[in-house]
């Protein structure tokens, strides 16, 4: 019953683009990007609980490998998404290497220290990236098919974010997501269950950047233009922001942030100057009275506004 | 006698300057309950954590099976069916109690594509159902593990033990902090595991209640040497073991 639910809601949101304007389409893809990214950084932390603070170059590096394999070597777009995906996990992995050593606020000092040198790399690296200028990418081409607009860019989009999701509950679900939540919960126990907590990681640190280099590809479906200013700890932040507020450790709760906060993004996009200080209100906030995040919160209340 | 279960020789472990343990040597039979038993300080739990593998011992050797496992890794132990508790709780306490035991499950999901990616695997569920109906857990299966009252936690360090399919079973203080009726029910239960499903047990134990009740085997550690080891009768009567435990004067005029 909840598939047949399922379906009429990938079947309306299908027909989106029928019904409105070329800006509504761009928002959506824009939500649908921020909702694998959430995805990736739900599984390291939400499911793993390693800090990882290095999402938006993952993303960058996605988006890199995408927008390039397009312009210069027109690959189908499905390939070039893979490639995307697996790059930005290759070095997801290595990160990993360097956090088994690492726990806390440690690791997040070293993964933001990376996601710095990312960026830094993204606008110094010329030859490959276009540097501060930015980069014009080519329309991916989906067989023969030449994807210019959201509205082309669309169903693409909407598909690989459905996939997205059904692998992340896939993943949840399964042994190794029970082995994420493990070594979350208690490394020594986790051993001692049999559980390798060094691969654990490495594999968290993996699928998640696996995920972000996908999120990459999407982004460069539906643009024409990449600039290394939108792949630093800002956007980090911002998809940390969307994963605590919807509520760690549950897939809804991560949809559900990329989708509101996305919306909350876009609106405070006329007023940029301020809104990093609103995003760290917001997270404040949310660690400190919320923790579970806003729709454990809404339960929590609609409970009590029932029940007296 | 048969070839015991696990060797434990000339065990030494030390903590910068201090010598925990020194030169102990013990051997667990097949099939028998075996209780390690003394003073707070006595080196029971640093030597529990050597043979399941999260200290490295400074000289000696631990066979299980016939294997050295002395420099295994401590995730590559479960696989060869040793199972532990902590005496602390070690739960995964956010997840339910069903889902702590599945992951004491793990080295017995990685079989088929299809049971790695099963949230229930098919091939452990009836065992699971049947080890929570034994731990009384039935009735707790979807409850968080840090909402339980502490002596089904207990129970559920056991029952995630035991979800691994033990040939050894180590219990660190297993009946810690429980009541009376918990202890008596817990007496019953590892019995039972002893008699009817053949698990060689070793404990860490200081409720004497259970430990005279239950084990075949009673070694007695003081100041990390081994002063005693018998049956239960023999030992409480050694008197090494009575000064140990209650000082000289008690031991000459009691």
């Amino acid at each position: 019953m909840r598939y047949i639910y399922l379906l009429v809601a990938v079947a309306a949101l299908m027909v989106l683009p029928m019904l409105t304007t070329g800006y509504v389409v761009y928002l959506a893809n824009l939500l649908l990007t921020f909702t694998v990214l959430c995805l990736g950084l739900h599984l390291v932390i939400g499911e793993c609980g390693q800090f990882s603070l290095a999402h938006a170059a993952f993303y960058g590096i996605g988006i890199y490998v995408s927008g390039l394999l397009s312009t210069h070597v027109g690959w189908p777009f499905p390939l070039s998404m893979l490639a995307a995906g697996l790059v930005a996990a290759a070095v997801g992995v290595l990160i990993g290497l360097a956090a088994l050593r690492m726990r806390d606020i440690y690791l997040a000092l070293a993964t933001f220290a990376f996601g710095e040198a990312m960026q830094w790399v993204f606008l110094n690296w010329r030859s490959v990236t276009g540097g501060p200028n930015g980069l014009r990418i080519a329309p991916a081409n989906l067989f023969g098919w030449e994807i210019i607009t959201d509205k082309q860019a669309y169903p693409v989009v909407l598909i690989s974010a459905v996939v997205m999701i059904a692998l992340t509950v896939l993943i949840a679900r399964a042994r190794i997501g029970r082995s994420f939540r493990a070594v979350r919960e208690s490394e020594i126990a986790a051993q001692a269950m049999g559980i390798d907590v060094k691969q654990t990681k490495l594999a968290a640190f993996g699928l998640s950047a696996f995920f972000a280099g996908v999120a990459g590809s999407m982004f460069a479906l539906y643009s024409t233009y990449i600039h290394p200013d939108s792949l630093g700890f800002s956007t980090t932040i911002l998809v940390l922001t969307m994963v605590v507020v919807g509520g760690l450790g549950s897939i809804g709760g991560a949809v559900g942030g990329a989708i509101v906060f996305g919306l909350i993004s876009e609106l405070l996009r006329q007023a940029p100057q301020y809104q990093e200080i609103f995003y760290g209100l917001i997270l404040v906030l949310f660690m400190m009275y919320a923790p579970k995040g806003l729709f454990a919160f809404l339960g929590d209340l609609w409970g009590r506004l029932r029940h007296g | 006698m048969a070839e015991p279960l696990l060797k434990v020789e000339n065990l030494t472990m030390a903590f910068g300057g201090l010598v925990a343990v020194r030169e102990f040597s013990f051997a667990v039979q097949p099939g028998t309950i075996h209780a390690l038993i003394g003073p707070n300080g006595a080196g029971k739990s640093t030597t529990f954590n050597a043979i399941s593998r999260l200290y490295q011992p400074a000289a000696g050797r631990i066979l299980y099976a016939g294997e050295d496992i002395t420099r295994l890794p401590s995730n590559a132990i479960a696989g060869r069916g040793i199972a532990r508790s902590f005496q602390n709780l070690e739960l995964f306490n956010e997840l339910t109690v069903l889902e702590n035991i599945l992951i004491g499950a793990h080295v017995h999901c990685g079989g088929s594509l299809k049971d790695r990616l099963a949230a229930f695997p098919d091939s452990e569920m009836a065992r699971i159902a049947e080890i929570m109906e034994r731990t009384d857990l039935k009735a707790y299966r979807d409850t968080k593990a840090r909402n339980l009252d502490f002596g089904h936690q207990k129970l559920l360090e056991l029952a995630r033990a035991l979800a691994i399919r033990p040939r050894l079973l180590l219990l660190d203080e297993p009946a810690a902090g429980l009541r009376n009726r918990e202890i008596s029910a817990l007496d019953e239960l590892l019995t039972d595991l002893c008699r009817r499903d053949g698990l060689t047990i070793l404990l860490v134990e200081h409720v004497m209640q259970l430990v005279m009740s239950i084990s075949h085997t009673v070694t007695v550690l003081n100041f990390g040497t081994k002063i005693a080891e018998g049956v239960p009768a023999a030992v409480r009567a050694d008197p090494a073991v009575i000064e140990a435990y209650l000082g000289k004067e008690t031991a000459l005029h009691g």
